[in-house]
């Protein structure tokens, strides 16, 4: 099922549509959003001159740090009495990412995820179980609302909790699982070490999965565990963007189909900032169109991709975007949440008794992602008891803890154990391969 | 009154070993030892026979070390002892945070090390009972 009629026009159509919104949205946030104007008064650049959709490489980028310099609501277009939802997701540092929708803005981004939900073969008769967490991140409210928009019934079932998961599987009848393609790999496993079998004994045939990136063999795995008739697809968002909509993979698994006439999509080289020709990799920039509460013109997503412009046989004609490769920054994506190591390194520093070094290691213990820190003790006083020792580790998890939303192991060393880096230090070690 | 030495040590093949042989390679002669069972780190408490060297030797190694006052008592070779040591402490309420023994005094008495908050009461209550505080001179 092809949700809107947007997804299968003609290029020239598309492109109608994003020069139309494009020009509408740099008007809007060039009189709206005072750091954005000022941003194209220094490049020399005004909302007229904007008169096809190459001059749009003319218009300057905004970067997530641009979202903590104006923190909270600087870059947000609207008065707070036109927004119906917040949400927030990691910042670089201790501050999140506010974004915020209007009513208008919810109504695009939820249409946009029932898009997404169908790309992945969701149906109004489908029971949709969503063990993404709920809380203040995009995931599971996206695809809550998106998957109400199809007309699926929806359990809000939210992460954690295995064996409540597994029985509402069985109870409900269960047609659709969302979740973090990782945890639905450890689910899965679950569910077989319990002597039952997904592909015969439960209904699950459609798992829509994101917050982080799904590899092929991933995808092998996926379908070992629950099953070879398991339609598993991936789709892509951010929460700057609006979250889960961006993008999705049909069944021909062919890259992900981005909603084009909401997003135009660009790939540049993250040094250079030069803007790449049609299918090959590099940083993908992408400006959301039509957005009242947040406009954001050229976003720097971080994440490393290429665009493919070739029709796809599921009959959409919006260009498709290839897995995730990488990213351009030093983010990790840990269990679906965004990490970035300045805001370890905030909580680490602010703690005495430890030192200024320290590592990040990244594995995945039985399908699910587990990060270790390792910090050097510094402070002898600690050694009177192995109380105070076991409190300091206790500290700087739950320190860490509320920071990433993310539980962390704690290895402290003697110091000087450490390796010391001149220049750029390479201080993660990400041992995940293919995310297996 | 005795000066114990605690290392932070991580909890993995080796660790202890390089305590003692950096103690080794500068001459010092180690008296007592004791590490416990924790999982990922532990503190290793040592008495030696030159405690101030010992520690600025450690720390040039790249080791956190402390210096610790801990009680030391000579007990009587015969049984029941320990055990009376023990009775002035718990009749007292003076609570031990660990206790270990010394390995070998050339055929004299053994001597119990344990660590206490209430140091100065411990002292009092031991004194009373006649029972022998070592110092650091006597080992």
């Amino acid at each position: 099922m092809i949700w809107a009629k947007e997804e299968t026009l003609p290029r020239e159509e598309i492109k109608a549509i994003q020069l139309a919104k494009l020009q509408q949205s740099v008007a809007y946030i060039y009189e709206r959003v005072p750091s954005y104007r000022n941003r194209m008064d220094e490049a020399g650049v005004k909302p007229e001159q904007i008169r096809t959709l190459d001059d749009l490489r003319r218009l300057p980028f905004t970067y997530k740090a641009d979202f903590k310099n104006n923190y909270p609501m600087g870059l947000f277009a609207v008065d707070k009495k036109e927004l119906v939802r917040y949400h927030a997701s990691s910042g670089t540092t201790g501050k999140p990412t506010v974004v915020g929708y209007t009513r208008k803005d919810l109504d695009v981004w939820l249409n946009n995820v029932a898009r997404v939900a169908c790309m992945g073969g969701a149906t109004p008769e489908d029971v949709a179980q969503i063990s993404f967490g709920y809380g203040t991140f995009t995931g599971a409210l996206g695809l809550h609302g998106g998957l109400e928009k199809v007309g699926a019934s929806v359990i809000p079932m939210s992460s954690g909790n295995t064996n409540k998961q597994i029985m509402f599987l069985q109870d409900m009848g269960v047609t659709l699982l969302v979740a973090t393609p990782s945890y639905a790999l450890h689910l899965g496993e679950e569910i077989r070490e319990r002597g039952i079998d997904p592909a015969k004994d439960l209904q699950v045939h459609i798992g829509l999965f994101g917050g982080e990136g799904m590899t092929e063999p991933m995808r092998d795995e996926m379908h070992k565990v629950w099953g070879e008739d398991f339609l598993c697809t991936q789709n892509y968002g951010m929460s700057e963007l609006c979250g889960p909509g961006v993008a999705g993979e049909c069944d021909r698994l062919t890259g992900m189909h981005v909603n084009e006439d909401w997003f135009i999509p660009e790939i540049i080289n993250p040094e250079t900032e030069e803007v790449l020709p049609p299918g090959e990799r590099g940083e993908l920039v992408v400006t959301a169109l039509g957005k009242e509460a947040l406009p954001l013109i050229r976003y720097r997503t971080g994440d490393m991709t290429r665009l493919m412009y070739e029709p796809c046989p599921c009959g959409r004609t919006t260009c498709r975007m290839e897995n995730i490769s990488g990213r351009a920054d030093d983010m990790l994506v840990i269990r679906g949440v965004n990490v970035f190591p300045g805001q370890i390194e905030e909580v680490l520093f602010k703690i005495e008794e430890i030192g200024p070094h320290y590592e990040i290691l990244v594995e995945r213990k039985n399908r699910l992602d587990v990060m270790t820190i390792t910090v050097e003790l510094v402070d002898d006083r600690l050694l009177d008891s192995y109380s105070q020792l076991s409190e300091l580790e206790k500290r700087i998890k739950s320190g860490l803890k509320s920071q990433l939303g993310l539980a962390t192991g704690i290895r402290l060393v003697a110091p000087h154990t450490l390796q010391r880096f001149e220049g750029k230090a390479r201080r993660i070690t990400d041992l995940r391969k293919d995310g297996l | 009154m005795i000066r114990q030495l605690s290392v932070f040590v991580e909890n993995t093949t080796g660790s202890i070993y390089q305590v003692t042989s950096a103690l080794n390679e500068a001459g010092i002669n180690i008296r007592a030892i004791s590490s416990f069972d924790t999982p990922d780190f532990g503190i290793l408490r040592l008495v030696v026979d030159d405690t101030a060297r010992a520690k600025e030797y450690l720390t040039s190694r790249g080791f956190v070390v402390r210096i610790h006052e801990v009680i030391g008592v000579e007990l009587e070779d015969r049984p029941g002892s320990l055990n009376a040591l023990l009775h002035t402490m718990a009749e007292n309420e003076i609570s031990i945070n660990y206790i270990y023994s010394f390995i070998i005094r050339n055929g004299k008495a053994p001597v119990m090390v344990f660590s206490t908050d209430g140091y100065e009461k411990a002292l009092e209550a031991l004194k009373k009972e006649s029972i022998h505080i070592i110092s650091d001179d006597e080992l």
